[in-house]
């Protein structure tokens, strides 16, 4: 090599670290991410310090109490007052919503994303269906109040709370998730790819055997993830639930009642308790109990959410 | 002759296999080349006239091909000049586009396709497909080859036809021991060969398929080809491609596609349907020479 | 089509074009080489024999630089077509040239071998002849590749007939004067005729692989 094309060399070497090289810091990039990290730092704190104004509120209560106060049932007296009831009842209206809105929401999604003929009405369904998504909860309150009570009592499952009972919260609730259910039950479908249906169609599948086989198991998991998130929502709905009458007093402790009494007499739910307890005249209730409540609702919310978690991975190894 | 350069003797790596019969046959070196076809087989399909639209697009003018039995079959042509729709207006696949049309008639054994007794599904069942992109389902290597035939109500044993479709797919000895596991962890060639398998597993008479090996480098090409060569005894095969030498190699007629534009709308349009040694030694349209030899534009 | 492609493609073409022009080239050169044999004979300058030998050294070269040629394309462009009738019929006509070529040498070789020319004028006017027509079928050929015509292909057989004749009456001169030639001036010149029928046939041939190139069939075919 002639030392001219050394040099040469040499020479482009430079230049080409000089061009690839890093040029100092990225200023702006810093800056954002650095406001970026801040404005999460704060968000979360907020909630952290909520979080532990209710810990530490409730605290005393779980000391003193113990797992008695999530077994215990309703009670005038703050030393043996628990939220067992509430449970009952939310578990209660969570299950009603699910045996409702699920089979409907998924049934709804699939003949919108797959049957429908696109034309006006179905245009119309979609646009109502994502406006009802968007109604106040308080608004389906009213609606459950004025069907759905005299539906359970005219079926004659008014029982002692002459309809006012979870039958009548359940369906309610089903209504209120079921444009959520409906809407991200029809994404999921939406996001299977085009070619597994047309490889269905390929081998000779109708339109049902393909969406039964195929599309369905493929969005199962997002269908099921996205309709536990909605249970989270019914069970931490109040307004609804006052407005169709759910007991915010004491009634008699559900532990002497059968099924049927506890499914058609009164009722209540951990955030109706909650509700309650806050507004009580009596120190403890607001102070610790109201608190405690707080807690085991956001326990049962936590739970619910591990489960959509759970059942998605599942789902989408079992294949 | 000039075409013998087109054609290339090549060894397969698999020097047993399973035949018709159950019994092992041996066979040697062979030869992966559409061949000069006589016309003494059969016109199983013809597509008369046919045109195909979407919506008030005109996509294919006036498409008239006689595909013979147990011969391959090319389209080729630029993009956009409507092989894959003509492709999909056989099975109609087509049905599944809302906005598609077709017009013209596509004969099977005779029978309009496009009658008004005729079941879509029952089309699909005996004229099957293969995609460009591998598709497989998203279920277990079995599951993909046992659907079909499952929901066609086979009364056989199912475990010997899934095996029996894999061996002639030439897929059986990589997957043998991983029928269960996920079609999505074969590799891309592997998983056309896995549709491929799907498609044949319920005896279609036809197989559609629409550039199988585009994603594919070139020995799991090479293996579909040869695959093609094989199925080519029992099957009809029709396949878009847009590689002249893997029409050139593995057909035994092609059909040149063109698209006009005219009034602001592209049509494609067939140019001309030779048999493939003719159509590579010597086209008869020009628009052909330009296009096969590349002088395009 | 992006202009890239457009430029392999416009490379690809010249490249053929480039083929076809050496083609004639490598003609052109067995033709003069051709034509000088049969000028060392009629004008008799045995000292000429060496320069004709020599000729076809650069002939052979060109041959082989570009029959490789050709195969790098075959290879590399895998055509289709008329390119490829093309392809396959420039390898026939490159051995074609190359095969005349050597002919060529053969006639001089052929005449070293002899004590000088025979003198007969009779036979001396019949060989020249022969040479000129020889060369004249050659050219035809080599016409064809420069025009890529299909006609001079097609009447080419029927052309080449004068050469067949005056290689019969050659044979028929050298036959009757047999006891004053000698038999090995006999033979050579039997040979000769001989060699200068081939080249004729050559050319002929060179003019039917340009028909099949533009046709896609070979004269008498189909
Ligand atoms: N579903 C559809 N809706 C509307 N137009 C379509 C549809 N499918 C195809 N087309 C149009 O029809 C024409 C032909 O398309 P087609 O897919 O048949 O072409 P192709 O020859 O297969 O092209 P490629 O080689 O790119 O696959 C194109 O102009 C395309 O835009
Ligand atoms: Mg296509």
């Amino acid at each position: 090599m002639t030392a001219a094309t050394k040099r040469r060399e040499e020479e482009t070497k430079r230049q080409v670290e000089r061009a690839i090289g890093r040029s100092g810091i990225d200023w702006t990039s810093v800056w954002f991410s650095g406001a970026l990290v801040v404005l999460l730092l704060t968000t979360l704190s907020i909630l952290l310090v909520l979080i532990a104004d209710i810990l530490m509120k409730a605290w005393p209560t779980f000391q003193e109490r113990g797992i008695t106060f999530v077994t215990d049932g309703l009670s005038l007296n703050p030393a043996t007052a628990g939220v067992f009831t509430a449970i009952v009842g939310s578990v209660m209206i969570a299950t009603i919503v699910a045996v409702i809105s699920f089979p409907i929401g998924i049934a709804a999604a699939v003949w919108l994303e797959e049957y429908a003929p696109n034309n006006r009405f179905t245009q119309f369904v979609d646009t109502t269906v994502r406006n009802l998504a968007g109604v106040p909860s308080i608004v389906y309150g009213l609606l459950g109040l004025a069907i759905f009570v005299p539906l359970v009592r005219a079926l004659g499952l008014g029982g002692s709370s002459d309809g006012k009972n979870v039958l009548a919260a359940g369906i309610t609730m089903a209504v209120l998730v079921l444009p959520i259910v409906v809407i991200t039950a029809a994404e999921a479908v939406r996001a299977v790819p085009y070619s597994i249906r047309e490889a269905g169609f390929g081998v000779g599948a109708t339109q049902w055997e393909v969406i039964r086989s195929h599309v369905v198991p493929s969005a199962l998991p997002g269908i099921l993830t996205g309709t536990v998130l909605t249970l989270a929502r019914a069970i931490g709905e109040t307004a609804p639930l006052l407005v169709i009458g759910v007991a915010t007093g004491y009634f008699a402790p559900a532990g002497d009642a059968t099924l049927a009494d506890q499914i058609t007499g009164p009722y209540t739910a951990l955030p109706v308790v909650v509700f309650s307890w806050s507004r009580q005249t009596q120190a403890e209730f607001a102070n610790t109990l109201a608190p405690a409540a707080i807690i085991v609702l956001l326990a049962v919310l936590f739970i619910l959410n591990g489960a959509a978690i759970w059942l998605r991975n599942r789902t989408e190894k079992k294949w | 002759m000039a075409n013998n350069i087109q054609t290339a003797h090549r060894a397969t790596a698999v020097p047993m296999k399973l035949n018709e019969a159950g019994s092992i046959a041996v066979s040697g070196p062979k030869r992966v080349t559409g061949g000069t076809p006589d016309d003494s087989n059969r016109v199983i399909l013809e597509l008369d006239a046919v045109d195909v639209f979407y919506g008030d697009f005109h996509a294919v003018d006036s498409v008239t091909i006689p595909i013979r039995e147990k011969e391959i079959t090319a389209l080729i042509g630029p993009s956009g000049c409507g092989k894959s729709s003509v492709l999909r207006s056989i099975n109609r696949m087509n049905d599944l586009i809302d906005t598609a049309r077709v017009e013209g008639s596509i004969r099977y054994h005779g029978v309009d396709l496009y009658g008004p007794t005729v079941d879509p599904v029952e089309v699909r069942r005996r004229i099957g497909m293969v995609f460009q992109k591998p598709n497989p389902f998203p279920k277990s290597i079995y599951e993909n080859v046992s659907f079909g035939p499952k929901i066609a109500k086979y009364g056989g044993n199912m475990d010997d036809l899934v095996e029996e479709s894999l061996r002639r797919a030439a897929l059986w000895d990589e997957v043998k021991d991983k029928l269960e596991q996920s079609a999505y962890a074969l590799s891309g060639g592997q998983q056309q060969r896995l549709c491929i398998a799907r498609a044949i597993a319920t005896s279609p008479d036809v197989v559609l398929m629409d550039e199988p090996a585009s994603s594919l480098d070139p020995i799991a090409t090479l293996r579909i080809e040869e695959l093609m060569f094989d199925l080519k005894q029992q099957y009809t095969i029709v396949i878009v491609t847009h590689n002249m030498q893997q029409a050139a190699r593995v057909s035994d007629r092609t059909a040149f596609f063109s698209v006009d534009v005219s009034g602001g709308q592209r049509t494609g349009h067939l140019v001309e349907f030779s048999k493939t040694t003719e159509l590579f030694t010597n086209p008869r349209e020009s628009q052909t020479e330009d296009y096969i030899t590349g002088r395009f534009g | 089509m992006e202009p890239h492609d457009a430029d392999l493609r416009h490379h690809y073409d010249s490249e053929l074009e480039e083929i076809r022009a050496s083609l004639v080239d490598l003609g052109t050169m067995a033709l003069s080489n051709i034509r000088h044999a049969g000028i060392v004979f009629s004008e008799n300058r045995p000292e000429e024999i060496e320069t004709v030998r020599n000729a076809d050294i650069p002939i052979n070269a060109k041959y082989t630089e570009l029959e490789a040629r050709v195969f790098e394309i075959l290879a590399l462009q895998q055509p289709v077509a008329s390119d490829l009738r093309f392809l396959v019929a420039s390898t026939r006509i490159l051995y074609e040239l190359e095969r005349s070529g050597d002919l060529a040498v053969n006639v001089v070789k052929a005449l070293a071998r002899l004590d000088g020319i025979p003198t007969d004028a009779s036979i001396h006017s019949a060989v020249s002849q022969l040479a000129e027509a020889s060369a004249a079928m050659f050219t035809r050929g080599i016409e064809a590749i420069a025009t890529l015509d299909p006609e001079i292909g097609m009447g080419a057989e029927l052309e080449d007939e004068a050469t067949d004749h005056l290689t019969a009456s050659l044979y028929k001169l050298v036959t009757l004067n047999q006891d004053e030639l000698g038999l090995e001036t006999a033979v050579a010149l039997f040979r000769i005729g001989r060699y200068f029928e081939r080249i004729a046939d050559h050319g002929v041939n060179i003019a039917e692989n340009v028909t099949f190139v533009v046709t896609a069939q070979f004269p008498g075919e189909g």
